[in-house]
């Protein structure tokens, strides 16, 4: 085009004045315009991002390394700018590597890898080099020591832009007290402004790596913040996985194809995708056939075993009578015994009875004999005739039955019978003898007869009647058994390659392997909200694994309630991808729209209106794993509106939150419990005190029906003549466990019951768990010596429900 | 005081402090404190075939300490049975209303009364449960204000001492006060040759201005609606006692049947009490329906709750006799009902003179 239009004028053309400004864009100078687009939109989120990157990729490492990590996280000010250090016990990276990780955009490990990791692009840290070196003109200060090496290796880098590679300013060897790790060194034009985001980030970090340590020092803290490991089990290792079928898209499989060593297929299936062997290779296998070559249309041999006997035999010519007798019977037999007969199976039965005849009679049944017999036959099966005194058709009464039973029993017969011979006709007209229609062909011959139908016969035929004819029609014809072209015709076939990803998408294959995973699991989710909040109440549930777009991913989510969170205003949501915290653009997300949308009031939390946040002193944590998490945009704060997700984020989210439903109904009733325990507390003892009054007896103990009313356990002691017997009565509904320490200030003797007793520095602690079932009562009795004093501690009933008297 | 009624209160006494030491076993037992009661519906009254009253059913409830609001009751019960226990002790007596006021100074908070329906249900309470009456402890209702008028000489027990009084002669036309516990009065002499209980008291005084008592030897009750237990009581112990007929003259309306039921078959609030109270014997003199029509009296039409009082009786088996049957279907047809003084409108002296001689007379008592 542009050569064309140049050659209009004489002189030189505008278009080569152009070209002389056309050349290709480094992406490192693309960033430089769009750094918002990585999250370096502002000084202040510019410093979030950076630590983020660099954290996430010393997780990744030491994690990849199988090294508990042990992270440290430094803000200073240095003039106008600010110093950012970030260190790891990674593995190290060696020398060959730390410039181009550091110093090259869009170069990782991760890219190209189904598995779940942090970083994924290798854009991170190499932007935050670049947004370093942009702002503050410094360049990167990068150190790092390979496990076993003496010395590290000091770096100062920058990215060069228009080649996006590294530019080393400087490299040495040099000391280091870390054995192994890396640092990173940024200085960079920031501001503090996003304080909260960034403890906010290294909270939710350490809540979802409890087997991490981190330590953060910036300038508006006096103290560093500590966030402490809460175990010291790793996560998982993930393994690589090979792109499941259900997960690539034409371009991919192209390229894929192009790539791969196999010749067929049916290997390259097996070879290049997970989850597919011998079986479901011969499914997608079929599956294609059927996009590719079609299918090839049955028909029952309506005409009967003479007739059809005749027809054949008319076709053969010169083997004999009796040869012929033999062949033409033969094949007449085995089409009126089969229910319906394809072209390809024709062609299969003549074959067959023509060896038969053959072996039995010494006469040959060549080629142009089967191939006339096959047509003669294939003409009977498929006898099609219109004339002025009406139709005769083998066709029209097959049809007529499919489209019978495909169709409600609404449509009239007048409707059935004239779609059936519309159909009838339009198979007879077929170019193709053997009446072979790929699904979409067969779609458009249905809409033909059915369009006609309802001009002509003034009939209804909607597009549910359609799609169940051609339904009932496609499962009438049969796969044909043509090889499937090997993989190099396939890769250099745009449509046929495209027929084989439709065959891949159609075909039931298991979900992906987990293995490439790894989820925090529900026990740890649980520990890391118990390390960070301090609160009354914890959940947590991890959902199996689904897919989405070929990638497997797994929902966890978590809540706590109550304790010190904050009663006022909405909850805490904490969202997570792949263990990163997601901090910014938090209505944008997928997670944010899910626990909108749930009914809160169902599980106990205030929820103004019904729908949006829920409001009390919660925190909810969702975290989405997964080998490619759908993110809104490159900055990754967001997840996309995925349904497959969603859903399993909801179900995780109402997993949790039906246990703090079940807890805060116990609550409320421990609370009832109080209260009613409060009021007969004040009741009961006046009605003893009066009852005793009247009767003029002593006061009677009014704690066994105290606990008796209340469900409770009671624990009494009694003492006399330095005999001590503690009774343990179980007023519950249910056995209980109790763990009792009785602290004594002189040595018990001649203990009567399962306890221990520990001498610890004059004190003497009797250790006694009785386990008590409902109704019963359990005894210790121990003797002691003159003026013993006894201090009691009962664990294992709620406190509520305990009555202590002792 | 005689020894007699010390000796009851004495046992009055210990049956409420019984109460108190069951309260007590229970706790000394580390058993829950409770208080098994019959249950006072209308469901659990059942008709005693041989009394021919209306008694308590087997149903129970039991109030128990368990919940806070059965503690509160049984609080409050002990707290009443101390002050009982006291006032018998100390030979002095209170009315339903002062034991509410009272408790309000008691040291528990809790153990006040709320209204004095919950105070006067707690005494019935404990009527049943200790098995002595309301009057036995000394309790009593801050004025029934019924009367009696008729040819019959009694003996009072009161604070001040013994009294004899004849409740015609010496008594003013107000006639003989009832008090509240009947049991302290003695019959010594009588004239009479049937009691009649009047409803209404302008009736009441329409009898005694016309010598109606005299003239007949008629001992008249005045009901004041629906009869005070005292009044119950004496009108059971004439009936029992002096071997009198006992005749109910109401007005003809659903609810004055009613008063005639609780006079003869007992209340479903004092239904523990029926046997010492009701007097199935009594009959009804009227206003019956058939009178409305006989005599032609002046009426009110029947309003939508009268109906469906008459229906409820048609369906109550206190009213299952030909009789009642035959006059509520007959009122439900006429629409109409009727009040005493509406005889007046055949001149003062119509009742006296005509309407009960006649109905008296058919019932066989004159």
């Amino acid at each position: 085009m542009t050569s064309f239009q140049s050659t209009l004028g004489e002189e030189e053309g505008i278009a080569d004045e152009l070209a002389q400004n056309q050349r290709s864009i480094s992406i490192a100078e693309f960033f430089e315009k769009n750094k918002h687009m990585l999250g370096f939109d502002s000084g202040a989120r510019g410093l979030v991002t950076a630590v983020k990157e660099a954290v996430d990729n010393a997780l990744d490492a030491t994690e990849e390394a199988e090294i508990a990590p042990d992270i440290y996280v430094e803000i200073a000010e240095a003039g106008d700018y600010y110093r950012l250090v970030v260190e790891d016990n990674g593995p190290g990276i060696t020398k060959e590597q730390v410039p181009k990780v550091f110093g090259k955009l869009l170069y990782g490990s991760r890219f190209h890898a189904r598995e779940q990791s942090r970083g994924q692009q290798g854009i991170g840290i190499s932007a935050a080099v670049l947004y370093s070196q942009l702002t503050s003109g410094k360049p990167a200060k990068i150190t790092s020591r390979t496990q076993g090496s003496a010395e590290a290796q000091y770096f100062e880098l920058v990215v060069d832009t228009d080649k996006n590679d590294p530019e080393i300013r400087k490299s040495k060897e040099t000391s280091w007290d870390r054995p192994h790790g890396t640092r990173i060194e940024l200085e960079m034009e920031a501001n503090m402004r996003a304080r909260q985001q960034l403890h906010d980030y290294i909270k939710h970090t350490a809540v979802v790596n409890p087997h991490a340590r981190f330590e953060l020092r910036e300038p508006g803290l006096d103290e560093p913040l500590k966030f402490e490991r809460a175990t010291d089990q790793l996560p998982a290792k993930t393994e690589e996985i090979r792109p499941h079928p259900h997960g690539v898209e034409l371009g991919t499989l192209l390229k894929m194809l192009g790539a791969t060593d196999s010749y067929s297929i049916s290997g390259f299936l097996q070879e290049e995708f997970t989850r597919v062997g011998q079986k479901t290779a011969t499914k997608v296998l079929n599956n294609f056939r059927d996009n590719h070559f079609g299918r090839e249309m049955s028909w029952p041999a309506v005409a009967d075993a003479d007739e059809l006997e005749a027809t054949i035999a008319d076709a053969v010519s010169g083997k004999g009578p009796e040869a012929t007798t033999q062949f033409a019977s033969g094949v007449a037999d085995v089409l009126t015994s089969r229910e319906r007969t394809s072209h390809y199976e024709l062609v299969d039965i003549v074959a067959n009875v023509a060896e038969g005849v053959q072996e039995e009679t010494g006469k040959t049944f060549g080629k142009t004999v089967r191939e006339n017999a096959v047509e003669a036959a294939w003409a009977e099966l498929t006898h099609h005739e219109e004339t002025d005194e009406g139709t005769e058709s083998a066709l029209v009464s097959t049809i007529h039955a499919a489209v019978d039973e495909a169709t409600s029993t609404q449509k009239d017969d007048a409707t059935v019978h004239g779609l059936a011979e519309r159909l009838a006709r339009k198979f007879a007209a077929l170019e193709d003898d053997r009446h072979r229609l790929s699904r979409k062909a067969l779609r458009a011959l249905v809409d033909d007869a059915a369009d006609a139908t309802v001009e002509y016969d003034d009939a209804a035929f909607g597009e549910t009647a359609r799609e169940n004819v051609t339904d009932v029609l496609w499962g009438a014809m049969r796969t044909v058994p043509d090889d499937a072209p090997p993989v190099r015709e396939v890769a250099d076939d745009r449509d046929a390659a495209s027929d084989l990803l439709e065959a891949m998408r159609v075909t039931d294959i298991l979900a992906p392997p987990t293995e490439c995973l790894s989820p925090i699991t529900a026990e740890l989710v649980e520990a890391g909200l118990r390390k960070e909040y301090d609160a009354d109440f914890y959940a947590a549930a991890t959902r199996d694994a689904e897919v989405h777009g070929g990638d497997p991913f797994i929902v966890e989510a978590g809540i706590a309630y109550g304790g010190e969170l904050a009663a006022e205003g909405s909850v805490d949501l904490l969202r997570f991808a792949n263990r990163v915290p997601l901090v910014y653009q938090r209505g944008a997300c997928a997670t944010t729209d899910v626990v909108k949308g749930i009914g809160w009031r169902n599980y106990g939390l205030d929820q103004p209106g019904g729908s949006g946040m829920p409001n009390g002193p919660a925190v909810i944590m969702v975290h989405v794993a997964s080998t490619n998490v759908p993110f809104t945009s490159e900055s990754k704060d967001a997840l996309a509106n995925i349904p497959a997700i969603e859903d399993e984020i909801e179900l995780a989210i109402r997993e949790a939150a039906r246990e703090l439903k079940s807890y805060l109904k116990k609550r409320r009733s421990m609370q009832q419990r109080r209260e009613k325990q409060n009021v007969l507390g004040q009741i009961l003892p006046e009605m003893a005190d009066k009852v005793s009054e009247v009767t003029g007896r002593d006061r009677p103990n009014i704690d066994g029906a105290m606990a008796r009313i209340m469900n409770n356990v009671s624990v009494e002691r009694r003492v006399e003549d330095g005999e001590v017997t503690l009774s343990i009565r179980n007023y519950s509904d249910r056995s209980e466990q109790l763990d009792i320490t009785d602290i004594v200030s002189v040595e018990p003797e001649g203990l009567n019951g399962e306890a221990n007793v520990v001498d610890l520095d004059g004190e003497w602690f009797v250790q006694w768990k009785p386990s008590v079932p409902s109704g019963e009562s359990a005894t210790l009795s121990y003797t002691v010596g003159a003026d013993a004093t006894f201090d009691i501690d009962v664990d294992g009933v709620e406190k509520e429900r305990l009555t202590v008297n002792a | 005081m005689s020894s007699d009624t010390e000796l009851q209160d004495e046992k009055a006494r210990e049956r409420l402090i019984d109460l108190a030491a069951e309260f007590y076993d229970q706790f000394a037992g580390g058993q829950i404190p409770e208080m098994e009661l019959p249950t006072r519906t209308k469901s659990n009254i059942e008709y005693d075939e041989d009394s021919h009253v209306w008694v308590y059913g087997d149903r129970t409830s039991t109030r128990s300490a368990n919940s806070v609001r059965g503690a509160r009751k049984l609080l409050k019960a002990i707290y009443t049975i101390d002050f009982l226990a006291q006032q018998l002790d100390e030979g002095r007596s209170s009315t339903l209303r002062e034991l509410y006021y009272l408790s309000e100074s008691w040291d528990s908070k809790e153990a006040g009364f709320n209204d004095q329906d919950e105070s006067n249900q707690l005494v019935e309470d404990l009527e049943i449960v200790s098995e002595v009456t309301r009057e036995d402890f000394h309790m009593r209702p801050e004025e029934s204000g019924a009367t009696l008028m008729g040819p019959l000489r009694i003996r009072e027990q009161t604070r001040r001492g013994e009294r004899e009084i004849h409740c015609q002669e010496d008594v003013g036309e107000g006639g003989y006060q009832i008090p509240n516990n009947p049991d302290t009065i003695e019959f010594l002499d009588h004239d009479i040759e049937f009691v009649l209980c009047v409803e209404t008291g302008g009736m009441r005084d329409r009898l005694v201005e016309n010598g109606f008592d005299e003239d007949h030897g008629a001992m008249v009750v005045h009901l004041k609606g629906q009869p005070a237990r005292a009044t119950r009581r004496i009108t059971k112990r004439l009936h029992d006692e002096l071997d009198l007929p006992v005749v109910v003259f109401t007005d003809g309306d659903p609810w004055s049947y009613r008063i005639y039921g609780s006079v003869a078959y007992g209340s479903i609030k004092s239904a523990h009490l029926s046997e010492y109270l009701a007097t199935p014997e009594a009959k009804f003199v009227g206003i019956q329906p058939q009178d409305i029509v006989d005599y032609d009296l002046p009426t009110d039409p029947l309003s939508d709750s009268d109906i469906n009082a008459l229906e409820s009786e048609l369906e109550d088996p206190r009213f299952q006799t030909e009789y009642w049957t035959e006059q509520i279907n007959l009122q439900l047809d006429i629409g109409k009902k009727a009040e005493q003084q509406a005889l007046a409108s055949r001149g003062l002296d119509f009742v006296t003179d005509t309407y009960l001689p006649e109905r008296l007379g058919e019932m066989g008592i004159l």
